[in-house]
């Protein structure tokens, strides 16, 4: 005890006073001593001159979830970027990718002028040449494309014209371009990405992807999604499942091979023997089902099964099943499915993890089940549809090309409807497909698709690809490769529009150059509008008038002048101030959540599927026997219980449990487990998979210095247990081999990964995308030199970029969604041998064909599909004839 | 760094004497100029012609040597060859980027393009990009904008006018010592590192030399030294860390 003055004070003394003072509250709180950021967002200084920047609205683009940002902008330089607090779902907030994306722009390794080949290809030999020069040479390299068509008479030699896409949120620029050409020949990278689970939902229920209300929600059952760190829509998401688990005191339950940060942020983790998610997304249906948890009302309004079609198919996937394919025990499946029936609301979310095996949109099917037969389905905290809005095309709009491109819709892959990039120059160098001009933007297939080798191999045989353009504003993989480079600006330099559901609060928002493109570069919507003005000087060909802008803010007032709402509050020119529309309330600066003007937290429409038609549009509308609403020969809703609703997005009004397409290509029309070949693999043998981190997409971001230095190397990740046995100890150099080559790279032991499984992130080993991606500045001065750079000089302290799995990974496709089976690549792990460098990779374009050849027996009319598919109620002798 | 800060301070007066021979004035206008050309952009037939014809001899004479190709050549050949060395050395990724911004903060456009700006527009100039890409604090604009007020001091002589002289000296001077002084010097050492073609490592030692010798002219000892080590930027190879190497060591 110590006295101060007459004062008796003791450690309990002070509590207690500390007690009562802070129950006393804010009227004991300092008014001068406030926190450091003193308005949430928006609002940003000069540290030099204490001047206001110039805020300006973008939309972010550093990965695709597009969240809203705001450039702090200072003698015309980018000198920070931060959340647009009026966009619903980003609420302020950016990721460490967003806030570094601004290095992009003034990247000493961006490439700032259109660059024309002259030695070989890949060679590295370049002249550069001005825009005009490069629009106008690809113009030509068109032209001739068509008028050979023309001259033949054969309209499909029009998608000889190829544009492929990694990333395309032009709002249909792509499309525009495209079909004015003639030509459909379109791939995206959409079956590298997530596409069976898009081909696992869209027939059930009409959107590709689930909203799922995490913040309102009590239990989320997550199945190999990191949402944490990289699923689909990143950042929203991640805030809202945060918001949910802390404050809504959700449960989330984590099934993924890896312990990712959101396994090990959730309550309970269970990694699976992979690819076995739908057994126990299955069994948890037969437990729901079984034990009478479900929701029978809605199944019988609102699906396109019965409760008894259910319980039968239902029968074999029992927990025990289960756990002896995938290793979970049955009595926490159990456990679980009961906790997830009898918890509302609850939501379950997946994303590349299940879906990117073989088969694997019965995976993503099986999941979306669960949230049907509990009847969690566009509830206030469950499983929503996803909410965006789209906004018109400028008129005139370029009608389809003539004829089907064969590369963009592979006939053996019918349901796969977001194309089977994969398979491209497997096709064309089998002689299946031609090519005169392939032209890419925002892609680096030779870096980031599986057996990345046979990329690198076909883009540069110029008896293949006898022309080919890169519109990368970076020197990636294969720009390096291209012919002629016409470099697009960054994305905060350019116009788009866009919405992305990527929360309960649909939106607009737009790209605009916050700043002017750099030293004269021009954005690759312009470069669009030149080729065709060139192609097409006259408007003798057709092209021109879809063209006919005055300029790229021209397009963009097409778009967003006449959108009823927007309009009135001055369209164009109201996205360029706010960035964003509608807004929904503001950001609380006490809780980060979305408030109205009484401080009342703003809550998102739920139901949609169940809005009432009115009755002006039921008039001389015809109810089906089945209750489905037709009008004018479409169907516009449902009849249930005498109420007219909208319904789901499918033919049927309802969710469709039950797809009849499937059906028809000898495919299970129900959600069904199958065994993967990788489940038998031999003892002693693993399987590769691979993951994304929360700093870096998968190629784009290695030269963003930020994040660079945060991640820049990808050890392989084996558990001890399974080290041990192959004398593998922490840190030692291994050799990963598969059916097409081995690499070299280090182990990392740790506990947070399946025994059966080696894990390996994306985002590292590059051999091309500038100094730091490559650490080339460290190999070799005089050919790699800026020098001078006092950050690359003095900061780079790593000397290791990792190893590139992708190489080894093969071809493997899902025969229904025609995705990419990333994680089903079987291969052995050793010690490295002799000789063995860091790095090493070594692979073969010819056991790459064969896998190729392997993948297309899997396909609906190869044997290995009807092998597996023997319970199938379809004559096999009869299925379609490929491409009709 | 803000452009607004570029005034030139009146103590900054040249401390050097006033060059007054109009022909020494004219010549080192001439050897800017030369040296601005041959960077800012790729040889085109004209610059040929040039470095065939009048500027032939004068160039042997100084022993410099600029390739037995482009003295004789088939010019569509040897210009090919000169555009994809001046593409390789100066614009496509992983070049010696030749802008001081790039230099020294490893960022394009930096507030270095301002002060260049600045300082052109001062003296009555401006800069103008004719391939995209192209920045004010570009080297050979830089050295170009030497060879004009050196050109408009030789004419403010041959007018009279020896105040307007000593002005465009002291710009010219202050330009070299703040504007170039720092890293041209490096930035030509560097890139003749990476010169494949004679004229280019010609012109890049010349250059070199010739900034070399006019700051020498015009900085003090102290000045001297502060720019000699910030010319140098060695690439500094990084102690490792074996701690680093450490697979896990995440
Ligand atoms: S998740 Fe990050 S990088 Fe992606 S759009 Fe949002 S802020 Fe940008």
């Amino acid at each position: 005890m110590g006295h101060i003055g007459n004062i008796k004070t003791n450690r309990r003394g002070f509590l207690k006073l500390g007690a009562t003072a802070s129950a006393v509250g804010a009227t004991l709180a300092s008014t001068r001593l406030v926190a450091m950021e003193q308005e949430l967002g928006g609002a940003d200084f000069s540290a030099v001159t204490g001047e206001k920047r110039t805020a300006v609205p973008y939309t972010c683009m550093a990965c695709n979830i597009e969240d809203g940002g705001v450039a702090m902008v200072e003698n015309g330089r980018i000198v920070k970027l931060e959340g647009n607090m009026d966009h619903p779902n980003t609420r302020g907030k950016l990721c460490a990718k967003g806030n570094a994306g601004f290095l992009h722009v003034y990247d000493p390794d961006r490439i700032m002028s259109p660059l024309l080949r002259t030695g070989k290809r890949g060679e590295g030999k370049w002249k550069r040449i001005s825009y005009d020069e490069a629009t106008s040479l690809l113009s030509e390299k068109l032209r001739a494309v068509i008028d050979r068509s023309r001259a033949a008479n054969d309209p499909s030699i029009l998608n000889e014209t190829v544009i492929k896409w990694g990333r395309n949120r032009t709002g249909g620029g792509i499309d525009r371009f495209m079909h004015a050409l003639g030509s459909n020949a379109m791939l995206n990278h959409t079956n590298i990405c997530e596409s069976s689970k898009k081909v696992g939902l869209e027939p059930s229920w009409g959107p590709d992807i689930e909203s799922c209300d995490w913040e309102n929600t009590k239990y989320i059952l997550n199945f190999g999604s990191n949402i944490l760190e990289s699923a689909y829509f990143m950042n929203p998401n991640a805030q809202r499942l945060v918001d949910g688990v802390v404050d809504n005191k959700a449960k989330i339950v984590s099934f993924d091979v890896r312990m990712s940060n959101t396994a090990g942020y959730s309550h309970e983790w269970f990694a699976p023997y992979p690819g076995t998610d739908s057994a126990i997304a299955l069994a948890m249906a037969h437990v729901i089902m079984t034990e009478g948890l479900h929701d029978a009302e809605f199944i019988r309004d609102w699906t396109n099964v019965t409760e008894a079609q259910l319980l039968a198919h239902l029968a074999p996937f029992t927990p025990e099943f289960a756990e002896q394919e995938s290793g979970v025990p049955a009595k926490d499946i159990r456990r679980i499915a009961r906790e997830f029936a009898t918890t509302k609301p609850a939501t379950t979310f997946s994303y590349r993890g299940p879906c990117k095996h073989l088969w694997g949109a019965y995976q993503e099917a099986a999941i979306h089940m669960l949230n049907v037969i509990t009847g969690n389905i566009e509830k206030r905290g469950g499983y929503c549809l996803p909410r965006g809005m789209g906004w018109p095309q400028p008129s005139p709009n370029p009608p389809k090309g003539p004829v089907p491109s064969i590369i963009a819709a592979p006939p053996l892959y019918p349901l796969a409807s977001h194309h089977v990039s994969t398979n491209a120059p497997y096709m064309i160098m089998r002689g299946e497909a031609k090519v005169s001009v392939w032209m890419y933007y925002y892609d680096n297939p030779v870096y980031s698709y599986p057996s990345s080798h046979v990329w690198n191999a076909f883009l540069r045989d110029e008896s293949l690809v006898p022309f080919s353009v890169a519109f990368s504003c970076f020197m990636s993989e294969s720009t390096e490769l291209a012919d002629l480079i016409i470099p697009d600006v960054t994305y905060l330099e350019r116009h788009d529009p866009e919405s992305m559901p990527s929360g309960l609060f649909p939106c607009l928002s737009i790209r605009q150059p916050v700043i002017k493109p750099l030293g004269g570069t021009q954005e690759f919507r312009q470069s669009l509008i030149d080729i065709i003005h060139k192609v097409d000087p006259d408007g003798a060909l057709g092209a021109r008038k879809y063209f006919e802008f005055d300029s790229v803010e021209d397009w963009m007032r097409q778009h967003f002048d006449s959108i009823p709402g927007l309009k009135e509050e001055g369209g164009w020119d109201h996205m360029k101030k706010v960035g964003v529309w509608p807004t929904y309330g503001t950001v609380s600066k006490d809780n980060g959540k979305l408030i109205d003007d009484n401080g009342e937290v703003v809550v998102a429409e739920y139901g949609l599927h169940a809005a009432e038609i009115p009755a002006a549009t039921m008039a001389s509308a015809v109810v089906e026997p089945d209750g489905s609403i037709t009008k004018d020969g479409a169907t516009i809703g449902v009849q249930i219980d005498g109420k007219n609703h909208t319904g789901f997005g499918t033919p049927s009004r309802r969710i469709e449990l039950y797809k009849e397409s499937f059906r028809k290509y000898g495919f299970n029309p129900l959600p069904v487990y199958k065994r993967l070949p990788s489940r038998d693999k031999k003892p002693g043998e693993m399987i590769l998979t691979t993951f994304k981190v929360n700093v870096h997409t998968q190629s784009r971001t290695a030269s963003l210095k930020y994040l660079a230095e945060i991640y820049h190397k990808n050890p392989a990740w084996i558990s001890p247990a399974r080290a041990k046995a192959l004398g593998i100890a922490d840190g030692d150099l291994v050799r990963i081999t598969s059916a097409v080559g081995y690499m070299v790279t280090r182990a990392h032991l740790t506990e947070g990964i399946h025994p059966e499984v080696v894990a390996i992130s994306t985002a590292c080993g590059h051999s091309a995308y500038g100094r730091l991606a490559t650490l080339k500045h460290k190999e070799a001065d005089a050919e790699w030199a800026l020098g001078g750079d006092p950050d690359i000089t003095n900061n780079v302290w790593w000397d290791d970029k990792g190893v590139h799995p992708n190489p080894i990974i093969r071809l493997s496709l899902d025969p229904i969604g025609g995705s990419q089976a990333w994680y089903d690549t079987v291969v052995t792990v050793s010690p490295a041998q002799p000789g063995d460098k860091y790095g090493d990779t070594k692979v073969s374009v010819e056991a790459s064909m064969k896998d190729y050849d392997e993948a297309l027996r899997y396909a609906y009319t190869g044997d290995l599909h009807r092998a597996a598919h023997q319970e199938v109620d379809v004559d096999w002798n009869a299925l379609p004839r490929p491409g009709h | 760094m803000h452009a607004d800060k570029f005034v030139i301070p009146a103590e900054a007066a040249s401390a050097t004497k006033l060059e007054t021979d109009v022909e020494v004035l004219r010549a080192q206008a001439g050897l800017y100029a030369f040296l601005g050309r041959c960077l800012e952009s790729e040889v085109d037939q004209a610059l040929l012609v040039a470095l065939r014809g009048p500027l032939r001899d004068t160039l042997a004479e100084l022993g410099i040597d600029i390739g037995e190709d482009l003295r004789s050549g088939a010019p569509k050949e040897v210009l090919a060859d000169l555009g994809e060395e001046f593409a390789a050395l100066f614009v496509v990724p992983g070049a010696v980027l030749p802008y001081r911004s790039a230099y020294e903060t490893g960022r394009l456009f930096q507030p270095q393009a301002d002060l260049a700006t600045a300082a052109y527009r001062d003296a009555g100039f401006d800069f103008r990009n004719i391939l995209s890409g192209e920045f004010p604090d570009h080297v050979a604009v830089m050295l170009a904008f030497v060879g004009r007020l050196l050109e408009r001091q030789a004419e403010a002589l041959e007018a009279g006018n020896t105040d307007a002289a000593a002005e465009w000296q002291r710009r010219r001077e202050h330009f070299l010592l703040h504007q170039i002084g720092g890293w041209a010097v490096g930035w030509s050492r560097r890139a003749q590192s990476c010169a494949r073609h004679p004229f280019y490592l010609a012109v890049l030692g010349l250059a070199e030399q010739v900034i070399w010798a006019d700051i020498g002219d015009i900085a003090d000892e102290k000045t001297l030294k502060r720019l000699v080590k910030s010319n140098r930027r060695p690439l500094v190879k990084q102690k490792t860390d074996h701690a680093f190497r450490k697979a896990s060591g995440f």
